[in-house]
């Protein structure tokens, strides 16, 4: 008995060593991919991969030991493959350490790759396990690998700071925070089609050594979105059209409007808050109706005007309504005209009328661009900030 | 004095020798010295052996008649040892009344020697001028001897035992019977606060080599009639007092005679310190928990006998065995009693996470940097991954080696002569905090990780059982470095398992937290107040511990206080 215990320890202790730690990889010995940019490769039939790889010992000061640094905190390389896992492995022939995913915050796709189909894109990106759902997937229609290797000067790794705009992005409200989680859920949606935001670079950051040529720096601008049907992407939204989209898609709740004096050119800046989106199907004359009504309160925020503001309450608040719901407006009007349902209108009439979903929903996109949605809007101004006018208002 | 090697591990060192040394036994030439010199030994030992076996026959003899006889048995037994005085005097003066008093010289307080030999020489010349007039030794006892503490004595052994523990044994001629007189008096010590169990509010005494002070000290604690201290014997050649002491109308039933059994079964020849008794009546001998819980501290024994527990003092020794114990004692300190419960609770709470933190912290770190990648948010793993950069080892060679280094560290400032100590940890910070770092040997993050899970080891109050987690660490450790995650679990719920399989003296040993108990968790994650606590635990006899509504509130204005008021104002 004791022979045989001896034996299975003397075994098990051998075992262990023959794994010699298998599968340990020490996080040194890791490129870590902070962004990953695609396009179409030069050849046709094939993908350009660009990674963004985070250089540890410049991103971060080290203390003490000498870092024979280059002072730059990223990689970035580029490869060529027929799929997305071929350029990655490529990507190996010149990248020293082990490329790691698992930290990846962005996904940037060209426009053009993007208009010829994303399937392989979503699978690949969903099927492997050492990438996140919550990566940030944008399209973009300057270069990818230009848009990943930008430096924005207030982070380290540009990769971060795409994160952070995506993250601060409700406060600009322009663009959808579109991640893989959401991209997977309205590709596998029949209906529902995905909306991605839109990053570009834009020449906006001075320079501090040469202030005189304004916008001499490119820097990374998240503005805008890219509509798809099916797995294509079919057009762009404008910032103006995004904002409209992000009250049914993310429950936009805040913003800034501008709208004109109730006398003269000048501008009364409104922000709106606590706005509630409600989208009301119904079903009359086997015809699919939506009722949609907004809801708001808003503040007055900056007022140019040259008059008091007294009793000119209503005549503002109709000017925000007209104005906000011309903004939804223009985001079904653009949603029809690219036969995408990207306002997830017919989930809502699916989940309140499911026997009459089974014959609509295999027309829902011509069903969709014919919709005339009622569109109501009641915004109504809950403070304009005590202020007291000079004299010289008249 | 040098404990003996345990004949196992003896015989396997003989067996390597033997092994590595195969001309040892074989090389024919010096066979007929070596036997001779065996030869020679054995003999001496032989006869040795036989003297013993005389003086142990001796030993059971009754006293004789004549001094001369007994005093020859006596010098026999003792042999030539310089430090065992024999004072002839005459009772009363009298010349045919020779005695002899025996004492170890060193051992005893000469004051009260003296005070025998007067009261023996002149007392018993003034009281009663002639010796004849004291027929027996009881007379002489009841008549004669002023000290507090005499007892009669009939075997010859009795008397040496007695006389080797700093008694005086008295011998008179014509008397077959002895007279043993407590002279104990030897340089001790003192009180002193107890050097590895700190405190900031509580008594400062600590317990101290004298076996007699310490049940003093708890004594004075618990003046209860019902806190019994039974003497015990353990120790062919060592002779050491052992006490047990508990109180007898609380202590768990039956715990008592287990505890006696237990120690009843030693049979060694000498206990140097309570670590001997304490491997050898422990439940789980071949764990690293420590299932005995010994403290310095006589308010530490105090409560464990208030709660129905059994202490057991050893002579020579300032350590206090205390059974039945539990896992999460050692975590608890008595400061959380003697402050507020807020403080109480709150610095229980850091010692848990202490505890956790000694325990896992290094196993953890490994686990995630060389497995574990996506576990570790972006930014750290960056951070961690720019300290790594110049690092030539695995993360797990250099946590096993700052590990290594820091335990070097902690032995070395315990070992070397107190003058030095500091150099040790001036020379120990620089190297490894600050020097390892620069040369890019270690990562900062595993200086900073090896500090805090030192730290944490040390924040525990028990240093015996914050031992056992710092062995217990380096499996984890191993493991975690190996297989990561799938590593880390296996080692840390077979630790779990272990644990919950150990039993201390009939208890669990991670009670009250499992099995688990209700009433008992008022004193265990959190400290609450003093005016709740009001059970014991359950293996008490007597579970209540205090009175109803004790916590303090102001009057009710009736001056009865409340619940009086329907019938005692009118």
């Amino acid at each position: 008995m004791r022979r045989l215990a001896v034996t299975f320890v003397l075994f098990s202790l051998m075992v262990i060593s023959t794994t010699s730690c298998t599968g340990v990889r020490q996080i040194n010995q890791l490129a870590i991919v902070a962004a990953v940019g695609l396009d179409l490769g030069e050849k046709p039939g094939t993908i350009r991969l660009s990674a963004q790889i985070i250089r540890p010992a410049d991103a971060r000061g080290q203390t003490g030991a000498p870092s024979g640094g280059t002072g730059q905190p990223i990689y970035s390389v580029s490869a060529e493959g027929k799929t997305i896992f071929e350029a990655i492995r490529n990507l190996g022939r010149f990248t020293s350490r082990r490329v790691y995913w698992a930290h990846n915050f962005l996904i940037v796709m060209h426009e053009d790759y993007a208009r010829k189909g994303i399937n392989d894109m979503v699978d690949f990106f969903t099927r492997n396990h050492e990438l996140r759902m919550s990566t940030w997937v944008a399209v973009t229609p300057n270069r990818p690998d230009e848009v990943i290797a930008t430096i924005t000067g207030l982070e380290v790794v540009p990769g971060e700071a795409v994160d952070r705009l995506f993250s601060n992005n409700h406060i600009v409200g322009q663009a959808p925070a579109s991640n893989m989680m959401n991209l997977e859920e309205t590709h596998l949606n029949a209906t529902t089609q995905s909306l991605l935001a839109r990053l570009q670079l834009v020449p906006r950051g001075i320079s501090n050594k040469k202030p005189e040529e304004h916008g001499s720096i490119k820097q990374v601008e998240l503005a805008g979105s890219a509509a798809f049907h099916d797995d294509k992407m079919v057009g762009w939204l404008t910032t103006k059209e995004t904002r409209g989209v992000l009250f049914f898609l993310e429950r936009l709740d805040n913003g800034i409007e501008v709208v004109s004096c109730p006398e003269g050119d000048e501008k009364i800046s409104l922000e709106f808050h606590n706005a509630r989106l409600k989208v009301e199907p119904f079903y009359r004359q086997s015809k699919p109706q939506f009722n949609i009504t907004l809801k708001t309160d808003a503040d007055i925020v900056e007022s140019g005007c040259n008059s008091t503001l007294t009793g000119k309450k209503h005549e503002i608040t109709q000017k925000l309504e007209q104005q906000l719901k011309q903004r939804v407006e223009s985001a079904v009007d653009k949603a029809k005209q690219y036969h995408t349902d990207i306002l997830k209108l017919g989930e809502i009439f699916h989940n309140k009328y499911p026997q009459e979903w089974r014959t609509l929903g295999p027309r829902w996109d011509t069903i969709f661009s014919e919709l005339e949605p009622t569109i109501q809007v009641k915004a109504s101004i809950k403070s304009t900030v005590v202020k007291v006018m000079g004299t010289k208002v008249k | 004095m040098l404990p003996p090697l345990p004949a196992g591990i003896a015989r396997i060192i003989a067996v390597i020798i033997a092994v590595s040394l195969p001309g040892y036994t074989n090389s024919g030439g010096e066979i007929g010295v070596m036997t001779g010199v065996a030869a020679d030994t054995r003999q001496i030992a032989e006869e040795n052996a036989k003297i013993a076996a005389e003086v142990q026959e001796m030993l059971k003899q009754p006293l004789k008649q004549m001094l001369k006889d007994n005093r020859a048995d006596i010098d026999h037994i003792m042999g030539s040892s310089v430090d065992f005085q024999k004072r002839d005097f005459m009772l009363c003066g009298s010349a045919d009344r020779p005695g002899i008093c025996c004492y170890v010289d060193g051992l005893v307080d000469t004051v009260i020697v003296e005070s025998i030999l007067k009261a023996l020489i002149v007392f018993g010349g003034e009281l009663h001028h002639e010796p004849d007039k004291l027929p027996s030794a009881e007379d002489i006892r009841a008549r004669l001897m002023i000290n507090a503490s005499v007892k009669p004595c009939l075997k010859l052994g009795e008397g040496i035992t007695a006389v080797m523990s700093g008694d005086t044994l008295v011998l008179i001629e014509g008397f077959d019977e002895g007279i043993l007189v407590s002279t104990k008096g030897w340089k001790d010590r003192g009180v002193e606060e107890p050097a590895s169990e700190n405190n900031v509010r509580g008594p400062r005494d600590g317990f101290s080599e004298s076996i007699r002070t310490n049940t003093a000290h708890v004594r004075r604690r618990i003046r209860d009639p019902q806190l019994r201290i039974d003497g015990m014997v353990i120790g062919t050649r060592s002779k050491t007092d052992i006490n047990i002491a508990y109180i007898a109308d609380l202590v768990k039933i039956g715990l008592v005679d287990e505890v006696k059994q237990r120690l009843g079964r030693i049979k060694i020849d000498a206990i140097l310190e309570s670590g001997y008794v304490e491997e050898m009546i422990e439940d789980a001998p071949f764990s690293p928990f420590n299932t005995i819980q010994s403290t310095e501290r006589p308010d530490k024994v105090a409560s464990a006998l208030l709660e129905g527990r059994v202490a057991i003092f050893i002579d020579n020794t300032p350590v206090v065995l205390v059974v039945p114990s539990f896992f999460w004692q050692f975590i608890q300190a008595p400061d959380d009693y003697y402050h507020r419960y807020w403080v109480g609770t709150f610095f229980r709470f850091v010692r848990y996470c202490a505890f956790m933190i000694s325990l896992v912290l290094p196993s953890i770190y490994v686990m995630l940097v060389s497995f574990h990648h996506e576990m570790i948010p972006t930014s750290l793993a960056l951070t961690i991954a720019s300290g790594r950069e110049v690092v030539p080892f695995p993360v797990l060679l250099e946590a096993l080696l700052m590990e290594f280094a820091f335990e070097l560290m902690r032995e070395a400032g315990l070992r070397m002569p107190k003058p030095i100590g500091q150099a040790v940890s001036i020379v120990g910070s620089l190297i490894i905090g600050q020097a390892a770092v620069q040369a890019g040997l270690v990562s900062p993050f595993m200086v900073i990780v090896v500090a805090i899970t030192g730290i944490s080891s040390f924040a525990i109050p028990s240093y015996s059982s914050s031992l056992a987690l710092r062995i217990f660490r380096f499996p984890l450790l191993i493991a975690s470095g190996l297989f990561g995650l799938l590593g880390f679990a296996t080692v840390f719920f077979a630790l779990l398992l272990h644990a919950l399989s150990i039993r201390s003296f009939g208890e669990s040993y991670l009670a009250p937290a499992s099995p688990f108990s209700r009433t008992a968790q008022r004193d265990m994650v959190l400290r609450l107040p003093m005016w709740m606590m009001d059970y014991r635990p359950e293996f008490a006899q007597d579970s209540v511990r205090s009175g109803e509504h004790l916590m303090p509130e102001p009057d009710k204005g009736n001056g009865n206080g409340k619940g009086n008021g329907k019938d005692g104002s009118q």
